[in-house]
């Protein structure tokens, strides 16, 4: 029983995390109609980038607030050099972010290494949490996840860039018409994009390992907590993550991960064939 | 103040628009008919830059609008009303109405347009896509106002209006061009653009073949009929 509690709070305490990196894949698929392949590799160069800090300064906290700015600029130049070439083609944008996605894992293979490493939590021992004792640092994890999905929830509907994002991705040429620079949008909404993803690289890389390949498991599992979640609606996309991770969670105490995996896609589909639009579609966005 | 010289545009390979010019003053309300697909709503598209303009030149104020971004057109002065009136549905109908402003404008701006449009203030945390028709209609206007545009340029602003509200629109249209606001009318109905606006321009294939003072076309019967294939 506490094994199924223990994975089943691990499962919540992911699915935050993963909650954080999908909102980034679902902003940039809803305004760039771009489908990013590469999204899970922004999450794992934000886990590089946090080993680096790491690494140089000694303290993994720099990376909290380091690498988020850098994994933005990073996103800014991507969305320039990548992805406004090929805007209006979603064909294209699936090559051209498999081709990016490529380009990130080996440019980390070629540089820091193919040999995965673990990160030393930076808030060490553990709390007595369900009559188990529970590590403080995936607590904490949570709760900066939580935070930041709230603070992108304040941003979207309480800043005027915030109601532009949502003005554009409706109708991008009447917010042109009014006065709206569409392209800008986009840059910076996909750079908030990769930004999201490489937070949730810092907040998971004393959780997970850090690994050229830690991208691969993340994006599916960002696909389809956007898609349960109703594409387009972001707080869907939240509960759909957290319930996913968390039947996870619970399914691996029972079976192997490989089957909980299974397991979830099942439930996927059976969701699917229920309501093809996602559990909240209809549900305001 | 406004001034099409020759302009052309092309969707892909179409040549939609062929050369087209037209001329708005200051203060004066003009309209731009003909039937379907001659061209207008391009016309409108290609003022505010959202069409590429592939020949030819738009001036207003004196200032070149080809090469101008986008987004830089309506800020230069001019105010823009889409067909379909392009709100934006789940922003809240005051997000909507500040859309374009990056600054606070004067406190009578919004006044006057409250003043002038007392539903919109009553409905300002309602989502935009909750409103009538004739109410989204208003918004569309009131959002170009609060940005103190010197032209307006409506595209078919009472279609697809209940009858009963085509009177409050052509009103509120009227008193803007009354205030000084010039304004470029796009319409298939006929009646709403002889009464709002004193000089027509007929389009046809994408250029403009006839222009005539309001006064003159009402009693252009064969005209009308050429251009338009309506009686008046």
């Amino acid at each position: 029983m506490e094994l199924v509690i223990a994975l089943g709070m691990n499962g919540i305490v992911w699915g935050l995390i993963i909650a954080l990196i999908a909102l980034g894949l679902s902003i940039i698929f809803g305004l760039l109609d771009i489908i990013n392949i590469a999204h899970g590799d922004f999450f794992m160069v934000g886990t590089v980038m946090a080993w680096f800090v790491f690494e140089t300064t000694g303290n993994y906290w720099l990376a909290f607030a380091i690498v988020p700015v850098l994994g933005f600029a990073l996103g800014a130049l991507i969305e320039y050099t990548v992805i406004q070439p090929i805007k209006n083609a979603a064909a294209l944008s699936i090559v051209a972010t498999f081709g990016l996605s490529i380009i990130l894992q080996e440019g980390v293979r070629a540089t820091y290494g193919a040999a995965p490493t673990r990160l030393t939590a930076p808030i060490e021992g553990t709390l007595p949490l369900f009559g188990l004792e529970y590590e403080i640092y995936r607590l904490f994890a949570a709760l900066v996840s939580i935070a930041a999905i709230g603070c992108f929830f304040l941003f979207l509907h309480r800043t005027k860039l915030g109601t532009w994002m949502r003005a554009v991705r409706f109708d991008p040429e009447t917010a042109t018409a009014m006065g709206i620079p569409a392209r800008r949008v986009y840059l910076v909404t996909f750079a908030i994009g990769f930004a999201m993803a490489a937070l949730g690289g810092v907040v998971a890389g004393p959780i997970t390992t850090v690994d050229f390949q830690a991208g691969v498991d993340v994006l599916p599992f960002c696909f389809m907590a956007v898609i349960i979640g109703g594409l387009g609606n972001m707080g869907g996309t939240v509960a759909a993550a957290v319930m996913l991770a968390f039947f996870e969670g619970v399914m691996a105490s029972f079976t192997d991960p490989t089957m909980a995996r299974i397991g979830s896609l099942c439930l996927m589909s059976l969701v699917l064939m229920v309501r093809p639009h996602g559990i909240f579609s209809g549900a305001t966005r | 103040m406004l001034e099409l010289n020759a302009v052309h545009a092309h969707y892909g390979k179409v040549h939609v628009l062929q050369g087209a010019s037209l001329e708005v003053k200051s203060g004066e309300a003009v309209a731009l008919l003909g039937r379907n697909g001659v061209g207008k709503t391009t016309a409108l598209k290609t003022i505010m830059g959202l069409v590429p303009a592939t020949g030819g030149e738009i001036v207003f104020d004196g200032r070149g609008l080809t090469d101008m971004p986008p987004h830089a057109i309506p800020r230069s002065g001019i105010g823009y009303v889409p067909q379909g009136r392009g709100i934006f549905p789940s922003l809240s109908v005051k997000e909507n109405l500040e859309i374009g402003l990056t600054k606070a404008p004067p406190s009578q701006v919004f006044d006057y347009v409250y003043d002038r449009f007392p539903r919109l203030k009553e409905r300002l945390r309602q989502p935009g896509g909750t409103l009538s028709g004739g109410e989204q209609q208003m918004l569309a206007i009131a959002r170009c106002l609060v940005m103190q545009p010197s032209l307006l340029i409506l595209d078919e602003p009472t279609e697809g209006i209940m009858p009963i509200l085509v009177q409050d629109i052509r009103r509120e249209i009227k008193a803007v061009n009354d205030a000084g606001v010039s304004i470029l009318l796009v319409e298939q109905n006929i009646k709403t653009a002889l009464r709002l606006c004193s000089r027509i321009y007929i389009m046809e294939k994408g250029t403009v073949v006839h222009e005539a003072a309001a006064e003159d076309l009402k009693e252009d019967k064969e005209t009308l009929h050429r251009y338009l294939g309506v009686a008046v």
